[in-house]
C-alpha cells in the first residue's frame, strides 16, 4: 500500500452560472500513482484540477495533503498544473524569465532560483532557447517551456490538463517519455485526456467524470473493460483492447488479463499458436 | 517583406522586435545600452555641429548593421518615415513665402513666391542632420534592446512597479492578441468577409468585439494560470545579469572624446 499524498474530500464547486461542475466528489492520490482523468468536456475535470491546486476554493469539501487539511497557498507549492494552452500559462517575456517565474513567487534565493531554472531548461531541452520571447516559439516548444514552468518549482505532484491536444506526434512522442521520466522520479501525475489509447497504455488508473461526479475510479484494465460506463461517458474503446476482444471473439487468442501493450498481445497469441 | 520561421512581419513594431531579440548586442548590460544611446542622443543635440551629427548617424548605422546584425537596407526601410517626417519639416524651415520676390532663390507660384537663402538652407540641413543623429541614436537603443528589457531598466531608476509590470504583460499580450485578431481575419476572409467595402467595415466591428471579449476570457485563464505558479500581488521577473565590462565604458569614452575633437575641430 503507497502512501496516501493527497486526498480530496466531497469537494463542490458552481460557476456563476449553470449547473455544480463539480459535486461531492472525493478522491485519494497515492503518491506516484499515474492517473488517467476522463470524460467529455464539460464534466467537471479542469474545475477538479484548478480546485487541487488551490486555484479555485470549493464551495463545500476538503483537500488534504499528506494527511493534514491544506490550505490553498500549500496545494499551489505542492501541486503542480500544466494548463491545456501554453499561451494561456506562459506570463513572462523570455523563455528563462518564464520558468523562473514560480520559483521566484515561491521567494527562493537567487542562487537556486539559477540552479532549479537550469534543471528545468535542461531536463526540456530548452537551453538554446533560453532568450528567446515565446511568441517566437512553436508550439511544441511552447508546451515544452509550460512543462519546464512548473518542474522548476519541483512539486510532488502534477496536473496536466489535455497535455496532448494539438501536439504534432513527435511533439506526443517527446511529451509521453517527459511523463515517463517524471514518473520514474516518483512524481504523482494527474492527466486529463481525452486519447483513449494513451491513457490505456499510460495510466495505471482511471478516474472517469461524468456531470461533476466521479463516474468510475479504479485500474485502466478494468475501467476499459465496463462497457456501461465507457458508454454513459462516451468513450471509445481503445484500439488495442478491440483488437484483443476481436481476437478473443474469434478464438485466436486464450483469455487472460487485458494487453496494454502490443508484446503483451503477442504474448497472448504465443499460447495458441506456438 | 522578410520572413522568419514562415511569420510574416511587415509590422515595423514587430520587425523592430524581431531585431531587437535577436540582436548581438542581446548580453550587454541593458542599463548601459540605454544609458549611452540618451547620452549619445544629448550629445549630438547639444554640441550642435553637422559633423558630430553626421559622425553619430555613419557610427550609429554601423553598429546597428554590425552589433544588433540589421541589413543595410532593412536600417534604411526602418529610417524611412523619421526621415520623411524630418524632410517635411525641415523644408518648411528652409523655405519662405512672401508677396514679392527676396532671398537668393525664389520660384513664382500665383500671386506669391516661394524662396530661400544659403543660410536658411544651410540651418535647415544642420537641423535635419541634428535630429538624424539623434534619431538613430533611439534606433540603436530600440534595436538593441527589447522592451522588457527596458522595463527592467525603468524599474532599476525606479519607475513605480505597476507601469513596469504593465509593460512586461503589454508586451506579451500584443503578440497574443494579434495573433488572434490575424485568425479571426484570416476565418472572416475565407467566408468572404471582405466581399466590399461595407462588409469589410462590419468584419472589422465585428473582430474588434470579439478581440474584446476574448481578452476578457483569456485575462480570466491567465489569472488562474498566474495564481497556479504562486502570484500573490507581485511579479518579479527573473533578470539575467549582465554585467557591465570594462572596455563598454572605456568604449563609450573614447566616443565621447571623438565627438568632442570633432567639435572642437570643427567649431564655427
Amino acid at each position: 500500500m503507497r502512501e496516501e499524498i493527497l486526498q480530496a474530500q466531497r469537494l463542490s464547486y458552481t460557476y456563476q452560472l449553470g449547473s455544480p461542475a463539480l459535486s461531492e466528489v472525493s478522491l485519494s492520490v497515492a503518491r506516484g500513482e499515474k492517473i488517467a482523468v476522463m470524460g467529455a468536456n464539460g464534466a467537471g475535470k479542469s474545475t477538479f484540477f484548478l480546485c487541487l491546486n488551490g486555484v479555485l476554493e470549493p464551495e463545500t469539501g476538503e483537500i488534504y495533503y499528506q494527511g493534514t487539511l491544506a490550505k490553498r497557498r500549500t496545494l499551489r507549492r505542492h501541486v503542480g498544473f500544466v494548463f491545456q494552452d501554453a499561451d494561456n500559462q506562459i506570463i513572462a517575456s523570455t523563455v528563462e524569465a518564464e520558468v523562473a517565474f514560480g520559483p521566484m513567487n515561491l521567494k527562493l534565493p537567487r542562487s537556486e532560483i539559477r540552479e532549479r531554472v537550469e534543471e528545468a531548461l535542461e531536463y526540456m531541452d530548452l537551453q538554446a532557447y533560453r532568450q528567446r520571447p515565446p511568441h517566437y516559439l512553436s508550439g511544441g516548444e511552447k508546451k515544452r517551456v509550460s512543462i519546464a514552468d512548473i518542474i522548476a518549482m519541483e512539486p510532488e505532484i502534477i496536473l496536466f490538463d489535455e497535455p496532448s491536444s494539438a501536439l504534432d506526434p513527435l511533439s506526443a512522442e517527446m511529451l509521453e517519455q517527459v511523463l515517463e521520466d517524471l514518473s520514474k522520479e516518483g512524481k504523482t501525475l494527474l492527466i486529463s485526456t481525452h486519447d483513449v489509447d494513451f491513457a490505456y497504455r499510460w495510466a495505471e488508473r482511471v478516474v472517469v467524470f461524468d456531470h461533476g461526479k466521479i463516474l468510475a475510479d479504479g485500474k485502466t484494465q478494468d475501467i476499459f473493460g465496463q462497457e456501461q460506463v465507457l458508454r454513459q461517458a462516451h468513450l471509445k474503446k481503445p484500439q488495442m483492447l478491440k483488437v484483443y476482444e476481436v481476437l478473443l471473439e474469434r478464438g485466436a487468442i486464450q483469455a487472460g488479463s487485458r494487453p496494454r501493450r502490443a508484446e503483451e498481445l503477442a504474448d497472448c497469441m504465443g499460447g495458441v499458436s506456438g | 517583406m522578410k520572413r522568419h520561421r514562415g511569420y510574416r512581419h511587415s509590422h515595423k513594431l514587430a520587425d523592430m522586435d524581431f531585431y531587437a531579440c535577436h540582436s548581438g548586442l542581446r548580453d550587454w548590460n541593458g542599463c548601459y545600452k540605454v544609458g549611452s544611446a540618451l547620452w549619445i542622443l544629448l550629445l549630438c543635440l547639444v554640441l550642435d555641429n553637422l559633423w558630430v551629427s553626421i559622425f553619430v548617424i555613419v557610427t550609429m548605422g554601423a553598429l546597428n548593421r554590425k552589433g544588433n546584425r540589421i541589413e543595410i537596407r532593412a536600417y534604411l526601410r526602418l529610417l524611412r518615415i523619421p526621415i520623411f517626417f524630418l524632410a517635411t519639416g525641415c523644408a518648411v524651415l528652409a523655405f519662405e513665402i512672401s508677396k514679392e520676390p527676396a532671398g537668393e532663390w525664389s520660384v513664382a507660384l500665383y500671386q506669391c513666391y516661394l524662396y530661400a537663402d544659403a543660410e536658411r538652407l544651410w540651418q535647415a540641413a544642420k537641423l535635419f542632420f541634428r535630429a538624424m543623429g539623434a534619431v538613430s541614436a533611439m534606433y540603436f537603443m530600440a534595436l538593441s534592446t527589447p522592451a522588457w528589457e527596458l522595463a527592467s531598466v525603468l524599474q532599476k531608476i525606479h519607475v513605480p512597479k505597476v507601469f513596469t509590470e504593465l509593460m512586461h504583460m503589454i508586451y506579451r499580450f500584443i503578440f497574443i492578441l494579434a495573433k488572434v485578431r490575424k485568425t479571426m481575419k484570416m476565418a472572416a476572409c475565407s467566408r468572404m468577409g471582405d466581399v466590399d467595402f461595407k462588409t469589410s467595415c462590419r468584419t472589422f466591428g465585428q473582430i474588434g468585439g470579439n478581440l474584446l471579449i476574448v481578452s476578457l476570457k483569456k485575462a480570466n485563464t491567465y489569472y488562474d494560470a498566474m495564481e497556479s505558479r504562486g502570484y500573490e500581488g507581485e511579479m518579479p521577473f527573473w533578470e539575467q545579469e549582465k554585467p557591465v565590462r570594462m572596455w563598454q565604458i572605456l568604449a563609450l569614452a573614447a566616443y565621447t572624446m571623438a565627438l568632442a575633437a570633432l567639435w572642437f575641430w570643427r567649431k564655427p
